[in-house]
């Protein structure tokens, strides 16, 4: 009888802390979302410090990232030619590598590199913060946290996802060009056309809404995993860890959501 | 106000934010910034000034602290007297009634803090007409 009371209290015990988890993380967003629609909150001191996010976020690691994404096309671009060859689809090849890395493969691999650049140094920063005192420091200054803090880091995440996709996107989209025609200018129609025949507006919709979810998902989520973290400095581990699991997790499932709803 | 650590921590919850500015222990620098920004921050974002008039106001108020080369320095690379200058400079851009300095031994560590204060107050001829120190019973005879 002790047992299944005991497993019974631990089971209910993991449901509440997991509920509390969510509705922190929910209540974060409401308040980061209420405060953006603030006319307040638009001025030169917030968009000062958006932009700097996104030179931290983004432009910093720009040319790691290009290289990363011409890796990883040119290796995926070779495999799914070669294959569609041998199949005797490579009239479709074009198509799979659209659909397959461009809007599928870079969006989530974008994501997952700035959860770890990013997001790890975000959740970090605000446990650290909260540890000692300076979001306190902050309110009692009436500079809202929100506001200088955490607003320009939630919108220099999903400007940065969103603008290293793009150019990851480009850039693989010219690789697959190159490795289907060479240096001919021949293949400009065709290509031009499986381009415009995949990217129609709900495409091109689903995947700005995409990265958009990424974008907040690696940012939200840390900062929200840094405010829950008790004062003591020990525990900046085991929120950066529960941190960086949630927000994939969060990835995870915001690709599969996607794909569920484009395929199934 | 000199009380035992039980009544301090009372006395000090019982101030209101509105009024008064604390420069605390509990109330520290943000880290990433440096001293010049940290004091920017309140004209900034508070008072809705540009950054140059921000920084201005901050770099003329370290200036009047005699501490005008620790602008550049962030938190941690500074002394405690630097650090604590650069919280009073915080706290009277804030521009409150009251300005009071709390537990200043705790911040102040490595000098004869009575008579640092006293020495800063004399370089500020605006803002809170008064500082109000919250030091322990014990440090009573360090002011004398």
């Amino acid at each position: 009888m002790d047992l299944i009371i005991n497993l019974v209290e631990r089971t209910g015990a993991k449901a509440l802390a997991w509920w509390s988890s969510i509705y922190s993380v929910l209540s974060f967003l409401g308040e980061a979302f209420a405060t953006l629609a603030m006319p307040a909150t638009w001025n030169r001191a917030t968009l000062d410090t958006i932009i700097k996010q996104i030179y931290f976020t983004a432009v910093q690691i720009l040319h790691v990232y290009l290289i990363y994404v011409v890796v990883i096309s040119w290796v995926i671009i070779s495999i799914t030619l070669s294959t569609a060859r041998n199949v005797g689809l490579f009239d479709q090849a074009t198509e799979m590598i659209i659909r397959v890395l461009v809007l599928e493969l870079l969006p989530f691999l974008t994501a997952l590199l700035i959860a770890l650049r990013s997001g790890s140094a975000i959740n970090t920063e605000v446990a650290l913060m909260k540890v000692y005192n300076e979001l306190d420091a902050l309110a009692h200054c009436k500079v809202e946290p929100m506001r200088f803090e955490f607003l320009p880091r939630i919108a220099g995440g999903v400007a940065s996802v969103l603008g290293l996709t793009i150019m990851g996107g480009v850039l693989t989209l010219l690789l697959a060009y190159l490795s289907i025609y060479g240096l001919s200018a021949s293949g400009l129609y065709p290509f031009a056309t499986t381009i415009a025949s995949v990217f129609n507006m709900k495409v091109l919709l689903g995947l700005a809404v995409k990265c958009g979810f990424f974008g907040l998902a690696v940012t939200a989520l840390p900062i929200a995993a840094g405010l829950e973290t008790p004062k003591k400095p020990f525990m900046v581990p085991v929120s950066v860890l529960r941190g960086m699991m949630r927000v994939f997790l969060a990835l995870v499932l915001i690709e599969v959501l996607s794909l569920a709803l484009k395929y199934i | 106000m000199f009380a035992d650590a039980k009544a301090l921590a009372g006395a000090i919850q019982d101030i209101s934010a509105e009024t008064a500015a604390c420069v605390s222990p509990d109330l520290p620098l943000r880290a990433n910034l440096s001293a010049r920004e940290n004091i920017a921050l309140i004209p900034l974002y508070q008072k809705s000034r540009g950054v140059a008039e921000a920084t201005q106001l901050a770099q003329a108020l370290l200036d009047k602290l005699g501490y005008a080369t620790i602008g550049d320095k962030r938190d941690p690379d500074m002394t405690p007297a630097e650090r604590f200058v650069a919280k009073i400079a915080r706290a009277l851009i804030l521009n409150r009634q009251r300005l009071i300095i709390e537990r200043p031994g705790a911040m102040l560590y490595d000098i004869p803090y009575p008579a640092f204060l006293h020495e800063l107050s004399k370089r500020i001829d605006e803002g809170p007409a008064r500082w109000e120190v919250f030091d322990f019973e014990w440090n009573k005879i360090l002011y004398s």
